[in-house]
């Protein structure tokens, strides 16, 4: 809401400062985002005196004029414009002068001629819309005076959050009401100065029918005959102009001026375009068609409430009026309409037909239908003098639902317990009859009757947050509370704790946190081949590249790698804990949301740095980031298992603990990740974080005695072909079932014929609990393992 | 006689023959040779020792006594020096050490700098004796709307564009329905912190799609506005500063009643909205003050819609955006870095 400093004085005697307004209207929940100068970009502009006006000698259209603008020496400039004439008062922009429209005044020579300056019109102000002549001033302007100033037009205009819940709030009236009771001023609302015409009836000449009294609960409207339509006087035209409202003609104008003062939409129709002699509020059939005044042509259904003459729909009720009954040039006779509509229908309506107007913004919000007589008849007055029109004696109107006042029961007391606050009845009476209530002595307080503009006291809640807001909720003490809680009490919810313990484990080896979007596009998706099935899409997403929650969390990550790789980042070591999301009809919301941690590696092993080695990364650092994080959660070792084909993973390697999956972990096909800018191997691990949570909280440590006797470790190097898996010797070594067998660690691989065989060193630990081992015992067990595994591998020892 | 004073006399040039043969020794392999020279099996001292048996009983004790104390004098000498050496050694590996050489680091990880602030908030929270809870983004109309006094139709529904997956489910548009969630499962007093991301549907300069809130909220009997402001100014002074000045504002959110929204004095300008440079303050756009967060007492419809008795219950809930507060609090001017993850960006946050 744009709020005119100058129109708020007309309503209240403000003396203070704009600043101090704008912090006092913040201070009680009008939040001012903005104060506004909206003409300041024309304060270089002066009042000028033509003191002389000729012909150029070498052209035909331009005078050479002499204008004093009450510095010394009267100024040479050139004019283009037909009507200047000696002895005009005119607005002169001075050399290195910046115009609205970005033009700057220079010094020029025009055909030998100089020019210091410019002589402006309306429209090269943008103060209207005139650019057949310069503007000429009013006689009683002083040269040399600021035009801004002497067009009055020093004004401030405050930019307001208005809340949802303050339609009253949206217009001059109701900011005003706010500003007295705040000063303790007196309001005065301006006086009513309607002439009728008594030669003709208004309710004879329309009848109204309200076929939909809950979409309607009030229609009235006025008769203005024998308009002529022109421009609106200045002010009026200026004043709407620093609210933002482009003036139109002096009908049209009127509907805005008392839209923004009063906060009550208005709608005039040229009643010789009207069929007939009724206006009927109905809804709109299904399939309907309607062209609206912006000349567009709108789908309706039933919902939509529509104001009709005896043949067609005429408005779409509180949105947008029709475009074949609208005001034109040569209209005479206006049908001023001033209704109140539900909110909830005119919501409905534009927010389908995406036309929102300050006329729809406040019908959602609720007007004042007790108070729309007088906005009425003001704008009727308003429109008559300004036109030239006469109001028609009377109204037309329908009211199958008045306004009824409501009754809220107020306890202070219950107010001082909710507030923190002390204040006595006395407090509480005066405050809310400053902003309009009624209020009357009842048993445990009071009887308080909102006022009509005030649609949001409902409650007796309500009226306890007047009473903080006036008081002010920043002058309200402090106090710190205890929370009551038992030791018994179980945390409700595990989660974050479990979260944050993975994050810290994470950046603790050197991965550093992402966040990206929960939504990805289909395409990027579909170019990782991840399946279809289950997507969960946004029905209104902002954009095709975020119209499907992500079932994956590789997209995001990959569109990290190919942010950083376009800023010269060509190391990434990444991780992100976050949502996936499927369709799941069993759920309440029918996604299930599944935790996750997805890790990413690119780039070389260590930082190119002495002493650390320039190595390329390979499967043994993305495995090796896995197999901390089970062990360290589930307390064990995971299994890992060759998954074969997978969407976009090649290798894809499961990671398997008691049977259930926790994630998988490979290198990015390369196709697909090249789609990313990556010029080498992505390799990347995603971890279901609902089960290794499980496992974690299932899980309990049990200590071992430290043994009592030495370990002896013996080397077995064997031979085998590339394609033996170590996952195979290890099985065969610990299926063998010696308890004497402590560990078995694999302490090297080579190659000594590339591309042929393998050659694995394995180091075992071998302990016996309750002795010292013997060299001979641990021999025979060795020998007697290396023959069981030249009996099922492949292998050979060397 | 004479063999008795001739080996003594041996026996005591040998301490100044082998200090001399020591002195010529730079490394320890030159003061071994001196070592086998004079205290080897054949060395000097050995060679003298041999004619011991040759002395007469009266002399014996005494030349071997003496002979023995140079052999320890010998020792002594040695050892000093193999000392000395070795200190030598070490002083000159000492002098060519170079500490500023760059150690075997590992990598240094971070959380985002939206974690960070949400482990921050979360902490002093938990402190105060907050649980942390955690709930679905894909929110049922009921729980993010209706239940938080925002009926189909509400114009403060136009507050928080939303992002549909249907038309009775929606990506959640902050973290409110954490209060209605954790109030089903609990009866009062509960006290609860909700962080989380949330989703609206606005992407510009200062918006991005989705976002993370906390939400907080302690229902108890006679909860008052004074506990609100009590614990969030306590809040504000902790996560930015004590020296912070905190005003609350009224404001309107259909969950609270009376609501309000909470300002801190400007980090960047102290509150004088002149920024350092002398220009206008961007952050503050002048005004001295920032938003921080919204805030309010639970709406008494709130509480019917969880089957609190909103007669006997009072409560206060407040919903603060992280991004925000980790703008401010770390001096990031563009909301979009949190989501480019940009390294130079993420690995500021150690
Ligand atoms: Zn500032």
């Amino acid at each position: 809401m744009l709020l005119s400093l100058s129109w708020l004085k007309e309503f209240t005697p403000y003396k203070g400062s704009v600043q101090e307004l704008a912090h006092r209207l913040t201070m009680v929940g009008l939040e001012v985002e903005e104060i506004k100068r909206p003409f300041a970009h024309l304060s270089s502009i002066v009042v000028g005196h033509v003191l002389e006006s000729k012909a150029h000698p070498d052209a035909d259209k331009l005078s050479l004029c002499r204008v004093d603008i009450g510095s010394g020496e009267a100024l040479p400039i050139i004019c283009g414009a037909p009507n200047v004439a000696a002895g005009q008062k005119v607005a002169v922009a001075q050399v290195g002068t910046e115009l609205p429209g970005g033009l700057i005044i220079k010094e020029a020579r025009i055909r030998g001629q100089a020019s210091q300056g410019m002589i402006c019109s309306e429209t090269e102000l943008e103060l209207g819309t005139d650019s057949s002549g310069i503007m000429v001033l009013n006689q009683d302007f002083a040269i040399g005076a600021s035009l801004t100033q002497a067009l009055e037009l020093e004004e401030y205009v405050l930019d307001i959050g208005v809340t949802p819940n303050r339609p009253d709030c949206l217009s001059v009236a109701g900011l005003a009401r706010e500003t007295a009771a705040l000063f303790d001023l007196p309001l005065a609302m301006p006086s009513l100065k309607l002439e009728e015409d008594q030669s003709v009836s208004c309710p004879e000449q329309v009848k109204i029918v309200i076929d939909d009294p809950a979409g309607c609960p009030l229609y009235q409207a006025r008769l203005i005959s024998g308009c002529k339509v022109a421009p609106s006087p200045a002010n009026i035209r200026y004043r709407l102009m620093a609210v933002g409202i482009r003036p139109i003609n002096n009908i049209v104008d009127i509907t805005n001026y008392i839209l923004m003062e009063l906060g009550q939409p208005l709608h005039s129709f040229d009643r010789d375009l009207l069929k007939g002699s009724m206006i009927r509020v109905a809804r709109a059939r299904n399939g309907m068609t309607f062209k609206t005044l912006d000349d567009q042509t709108r789908n309706l259904d039933e919902n939509d409430l529509l104001i009709w003459d005896e043949l067609n729909p005429v408005a779409l009720a509180g949105v947008m009026g029709g475009a074949d009954t609208e005001i034109h040039q040569q209209s005479r006779n206006v049908l001023l309409e001033c209704a109140v509509f539900d909110p909830l229908t005119i919501r409905k309506t534009a927010r389908r037909l995406g036309l929102n107007s300050e006329s729809s913004f406040r019908f959602e919000r609720g007007v004042d239908q007790a108070g729309s007589r007088f906005a009425l008849d003001r704008a009727a007055e308003l429109m008559g003098s300004f036109s030239g029109g006469r109001v028609a004696a009377g109204l037309s109107l329908a009211e199958p639902r008045p306004y009824r006042t409501r009754i809220l029961n107020f306890r202070p007391q219950k107010a001082n317990a909710l507030l923190a606050l002390n204040v006595d009845e006395e407090y509480c009476r005066k405050n809310l009859t400053l902003l309009g209530c009624r209020v009357k002595k009842a048993e445990h307080g009071f009887e308080v009757e909102p006022p009509s503009y005030r649609p949001d006291l409902e409650r007796e809640v309500d009226l306890f947050e007047e009473i903080g807001r006036i008081y002010g909720l920043d002058r309200i003490p402090e106090h710190l509370p205890r929370v009551k809680k038992a030791l018994g009490q179980k945390p409700l919810d595990n989660r974050f704790a479990f979260t944050s313990k993975i994050k810290q484990w994470a950046a603790g080896l050197g991965l550093n946190e992402v966040i990206n979007y929960s939504f990805v596009g289909m395409a990027d998706l579909d170019l990782l081949e991840i399946d279809r099935e289950n997507r969960v899409k946004v029905f209104n997403p902002l954009s095709e590249e975020q119209d499907v929650l992500r079932t994956d969390l590789l997209p995001g990550m990959l569109q990290t790698l190919r942010h950083n790789l376009g800023h010269g980042n060509t190391r990434l070591r990444v991780f992100e804990v976050a949502n996936s999301f499927f369709s799941d009809s069993t759920s309440e919301t029918g996604v299930k949301e599944t935790d996750r941690l997805a890790i990413m590696l690119y780039g070389l092993r260590h930082r190119e740095q002495w002493p650390l080695l320039d190595q390329e990364l390979d499967f043994s650092d993305i495995k090796g980031l896995v197999e901390n994080l089970v062990t360290i959660y589930a307390g064990n070792r995971a299994r890992f298992k060759d998954l074969g084909k997978h969407a976009y993973l090649s290798p894809a390697v499961l990671c398997v603990y008691d049977n259930l999956n926790i994630g998988i972990l490979g290198r990015v096909r390369p196709e697909m990740s090249r789609a990313y800018k990556a010029r080498k191997e992505v390799w990347f691990a995603d971890i279901n974080l609902d089960r290794l949570e499980t496992i974690h909280d299932s899980r309990q440590i049990s200590f071992e005695p430290l043994p009592r006797f030495p370990v002896v470790k013996r080397d077995m190097t064997v031979t085998a072909p590339l394609n033996l898996k170590y996952d195979q010797l290890v099985d065969v070594v610990y299926e063998s079932g010696l308890s004497i067998l402590e560990d078995m660690t694999l302490v090297d691989v080579y190659f000594p014929q590339e591309g042929q065989e393998k050659k694995m060193t394995v180091r075992l630990t071998f302990r016996h609990p309750e002795k010292t081992l013997k060299d001979k015992e641990v021999d025979k067990v060795h020998q007697n393992l290396a023959d069981s595994i030249l009996k099922k591998l492949p292998v050979k020892f060397s | 006689m004479a063999l008795a004073a001739e080996i003594s006399k041996n026996l005591k040039s040998l301490i100044q023959e082998f200090e001399k043969a020591l002195d010529q020794a730079s490394s320890l392999q030159e003061a071994e040779e001196a070592r086998v020279d004079f205290l080897g099996r054949k060395g000097r001292l050995a060679v003298i020792m041999s004619q011991l048996p040759l002395l007469s009983p009266e002399d014996k004790p005494l030349i071997g006594r003496l002979a023995n104390e140079v052999k320890d004098s010998l020792n002594q000498i040695l050892n000093d020096k193999i000392r000395n050496i070795q200190h030598k050694a070490q002083e000159e590996r000492l002098a060519v050490f170079d500490p500023s050489m760059p150690g075997r680091t590992p990598d240094t990880g971070t959380v985002h700098p939206v974690t960070r602030v949400i482990n921050d908030i979360c902490a002093i929270f938990v402190r105060l004796g907050f649980d942390i809870v955690t709930g679905p983004e894909v929110e049922t109309d009921f729980y993010n709307f209706e239940a938080l006094n925002l009926p189909p139709g509400h114009p403060a529904r136009d507050m928080q564009d939303t992002l549909y997956i249907s038309e009775s489910i929606v990506l959640r548009t902050h973290t409110s329905p954490l209060q209605v969630r954790t109030m089903l499962k609990r009866q009062p007093p509960v006290a609860a912190i909700a962080p989380g991301k949330v989703y609206r549907r606005d992407s510009d300069l200062t918006h991005t799609p989705m976002f993370h809130q906390i939400e907080g909220f302690l229902v108890d009997t006679q909860v008052s506005m004074a506990d609100l402001r009590g614990t969030l100014t306590a809040f504000a002074h902790e996560i930015f500063d004590p020296g912070v000045k905190v005003r609350f504002r009224p404001s309107f959110f259909p969950f609270t009643e009376p609501s309000a929204e909470v300002d801190i004095s400007c980090v960047m300008c102290k509150g004088g909205g002149v920024s350092s440079d002398g220009g206008p303050c961007r952050v503050c756009k002048e005004t001295g003050w920032v938003e921080i967060l919204g805030c309010g007492m639970i709406d008494p419809a709130v509480f019917q819609k969880v089957g609190y008795d909103p007669e006997k219950y009072t409560g206060f809930a407040f919903g603060l955006g992280v991004e925000r507060v980790s703008m401010l609090k770390y001096g990031i001017g563009d909301l979009r870095m949190f989501f480019e993850n940009d390294l130079r960006f993420l690995s500021q946050f150690v």
